[in-house]
């Protein structure tokens, strides 16, 4: 990987997160309606309007406003909540770990099966197991992920109510370190199903469709003419020639899995940001959708580019971008 | 939504020898059909293909195959009511099926004393007149008779319009009976003496009217459709309709159509939903807006892709690195949460869904094309038409062209499922138009109004499965087509 190339995909990105900042400023502005009147009452007088206005930096032209809303999310400095009056920093913060456990795991979950699955089932191609788990991973690829977790919600919430319907912990909490943890993880359960179903599908048929064809390829042969078995085929030639567009996988999978999360905090009621979201959606709390947007997109952006980096890495023939 | 990779058609490698300039927009006679009879050979393809029709058929056919407004038809049943196929399961055999008849038509004379029956008609619809001249008093019952076979049920409604003119001193009564199995017979309803100009009313009868119960003599927290329907047989809605028109009157009732409906517990195809709207007819016009938002949102995500990658892949330098820059940002923002941000600000309405989700999905297809554009450009038929002198608007629009858009058709398809689901996602959170109705709305009224605790999967299953059979659908036909053109690629 050379130098220039990192420097490329930084600017790209920094491109990428100015077009949100102000997409996201101007998303807000266009909106019907001023700021001050979305957070008072009318019955307000025109003086104390005046000075809210001065407080909030209203009365200054609009470039200046951008500049400060730019600086302000730059330094996290998000406001505060139109329902609840606390700072939106601090709920996202508290809400991050949540967010994050449930994305990590089903992340590691979804590549784990997906491509040790692909492995296994490119080396079984034609089989009826492999027919019949190709066409389940299609089936599952193809189902909107909220439905799949509406359907773990009735199966194993209603109809056989082994696991919770909501929430991230019980209710009183338990004590203790251990029983927390395990808690935690009885909560998680649905919901890192939910995502990890609807989204180990792609790394399954990605790999799967990879390794097959590079096991059609002539080096492959050789490699088998030189006398080593299977396995080292397999895994030192076959899966090392898919490992980069493996990797370009990442880079593709995360909207997907970010989006899953979003609708799967939802449907199980998870003390996560994508709820977040939603809820300040519809309850028009604007700086909470605004910051929780931000954030998002902006954890979404770094995956990307860190992706990208790695990409360079692994294949040494990206030079050109 | 889901990224999947089996979605995206492949990049074609530059391939083979350059084919000699075409004349006919480079369509070879037949191409259509040769890729036809290539398809048919795929069963993955024609079950695809199969599975569409199905929907499309369900979706074009909505208004045939209900008779029911899916949003404002209420209270056809009882709340959450099961399909009425479930009566073959032993545990819903006695579940009250609906009853709704429409009574005009159906009204038995049982007794016709002086009176006559006449048709006529009142703003175009369909009416009774009953009509007396005297002398003395007249009276007509009429009555229809139904079978009950079920458990007691909980409502009953009855709607009768009437109105009523009196002249010369006639006067006249209206009364509802209700006549049960077991020979008892309740007066539901007695007009006050009518006189004169009785303008045109609609007496409604509900048996969850507390003053009604207690007029009968029934607790008024009674169910009074339990106490009046409580064994099997035959029962009787009755209307007495008597006058008096004295000497040279005449008395005149109208009568319009009449309802008489018990909600059932069993209801329709697929039940219903908490209103008591029919869950089938949600499920029918939700197909169509599914169809109708995926094939919108396609055909403006093509156009918009194909353009852009064509301009951007033939013209190359600084407009190639503008556009393309547009496409990598766009494609790096969270699709699904700029979309929640939009429709909140932008309103909930079916086209601003539809514009927002095309906006945020043609990048694929400009890439896509851009590429196949990059092997095109450098073709000899290309560089021929440059060197004759053509334009470049010309050449992206003669040659550049026709030769995508088989790729470009490909991607349209495969776009297909991802609108569908994208909208019916957004719906579900809450942020789909509150006019139509859609199979993400029926989920999340499903989530919002206790279908789970009622494990009411007649109402969560439908809209979800077909959601994905159709997604799969349009996959299956969009991968065999990729397939297809890129083999007849390669083999050129």
């Amino acid at each position: 990987m050379t130098g220039a190339y990192f420097w490329r995909r930084v600017g790209y990105a920094l491109l990428t997160l100015f077009v949100i900042m102000t997409l996201n400023f101007v998303i807000f502005r266009v909106m019907p309606g001023d700021p001050v009147s979305l957070i008072l009452s009318p019955d307000f007088t025109p003086e104390v309007r005046q000075l809210l206005r001065e407080r909030y930096g209203l009365d200054k032209p609009l470039w200046t406003q951008y500049l400060l809303y730019l600086k302000s999310m730059i330094t996290f400095d998000f406001g505060r909540s139109f329902t609840t009056r606390q700072p939106v920093l601090g709920e996202l913060l508290a809400r991050l770990p949540n967010t994050l456990m449930l994305l990590g795991t089903s992340f590691v979950i979804n590549v784990v099966v997906g491509v040790v699955l692909g492995i296994a089932m490119a080396t079984r191609q034609g089989s009826r197991l492999e027919t019949g788990v190709t066409g389940v991973s299609l089936f599952l690829n193809a189902m909107p992920s909220f439905f799949i977790g509406l359907l773990l919600l009735l199966t194993f919430g209603y109809f056989w109510p082994i696991f919770p319907i909501r929430g991230t912990m019980s209710v009183p909490p338990p004590t203790g370190f251990w029983p927390t943890v395990i808690d935690r993880i009885y909560h998680l359960v649905l919901p890192v199903t939910a995502v990890s179903l609807s989204g180990y599908g792609s790394w399954y048929l990605y790999t799967r469709n990879n390794v097959v064809g590079a096991l059609g390829q002539d080096y492959v042969l050789t490699a088998r003419a030189k006398g080593l078995t299977k396995r080292e085929v397999l895994y030192r030639h076959a899966f090392r020639s898919v490992l980069p567009p493996i990797v370009t996988l990442i880079f593709l999978s995360l909207p997907g899995l970010i989006t899953g999360a979003v609708i799967t905090e939802s449907i199980f009621s998870l003390y996560g940001i994508g709820r977040y979201l939603i809820d300040a959606t519809l309850q028009q709390d604007y700086p909470v959708v605004q910051a929780s947007f931000f954030v998002i997109a902006l954890a979404v952006l770094i995956c990307n580019l860190l992706a990208d980096l790695v990409y360079g890495l692994v294949d040494p023939r990206i030079r050109l971008r | 939504m889901s990224h999947s990779l089996s979605s995206t058609p492949r990049e074609t490698p530059a391939a083979g020898p350059a084919p000699i300039a075409r004349k006919n927009n480079g369509r070879r006679p037949g191409t259509l059909r040769e890729v036809w009879q290539e398809y048919r050979r795929s069963p993955r393809g024609m079950l695809g293909l199969g599975i569409f029709l199905v929907f499309l058929f369900l979706g074009l056919a909505a208004p045939w195959l209900t008779p029911y407004d899916p949003l404002q038809d209420q209270f056809l049943a009882d709340g959450m009511a099961r399909p009425a196929w479930m009566s073959y399961f032993p545990a819903y055999r006695m579940d009250p099926v609906t009853v709704d008849r429409f009574l005009l038509e159906e009204w038995d004379i049982r007794t016709a004393d002086n009176m006559v029956v006449e048709w006529g008609e009142r703003d175009g619809q369909r009416v009774m007149e009953v009509r007396t001249t005297g002398p003395g008093p007249a009276r007509l019952v009429l009555e229809h008779a139904f079978e009950y076979r079920s458990n007691p049920p909980d409502t009953f409604i009855l709607q009768v319009p009437y109105a009523f003119t009196g002249e010369g001193g006639a006067t006249g009564q209206a009364v509802i009976r209700f006549e049960t199995a077991d020979g008892r017979a309740y007066d539901l309803w007695t007009s006050r003496s009518l006189r004169n100009q009785v303008r045109w009313t609609t007496q409604r009868v509900d048996s969850r009217d507390m003053q009604l119960k207690m007029r009968l003599g029934f607790r008024p927290l009674a169910n009074l459709a339990a106490e009046l329907i409580n064994t099997q047989g035959e029962y009787r809605v009755v209307l007495e309709l008597t006058a008096n028109a004295g000497e040279g009157g005449e008395a005149l009732f109208t009568l319009g159509e009449s309802r008489f409906r018990i909600p059932g517990k069993l209801h329709g195809v697929l039940g219903a939903d908490h209103l008591g709207a029919d869950l089938w007819a949600q499920f029918l016009y939700g197909t169509r807006t599914s169809l109708l938002i995926g094939f919108v949102v396609a055909v403006i995500a093509v156009v918009v892709g194909t353009v852009v990658g064509i301009v951007s892949g033939y013209l190359g330098r600084w407009v190639d690195e503008v556009l393309m820059r547009v496409v990598d940002v766009l494609i790096s923002i969270p699709f699904l949460p700029i979309l929640i941000v939009f429709v909140a600000v932008l309103g909930k309405s079916l086209w601003n869904l539809i514009i927002l989700i095309a906006l945020f999905s043609w990048m694929s297809v400009a890439r896509l094309v851009r590429s196949q554009t990059l092997t095109l450009r450098e073709r000899t038929f290309v560089e021929a038409a440059r060197a004759a002198g053509a334009t470049p608007g010309y050449i992206m629009r003669a040659h550049i062209l026709p030769n995508v858009l088989g790729l470009v058709f490909a991607s349209l398809v495969l776009l297909v499922p991802g609108a569908i689901v994208s909208e019916a996602t957004l719906s579900f959170l809450g942020f789909g138009d509150p006019r139509v109705p859609t199979w993400g709305r029926m989920l999340q009224n499903a989530k919002s109004f206790g279908a789970f605790g009622e494990l009411a999967w007649w109402w969560i299953l439908p809209p979800g499965l077909a959601l994905t059979i159709l997604a799969m659908a349009f996959v299956f036909i969009g991968n065999t087509l990729d397939d297809i053109l890129n083999r007849r690629n390669q083999e050129r």
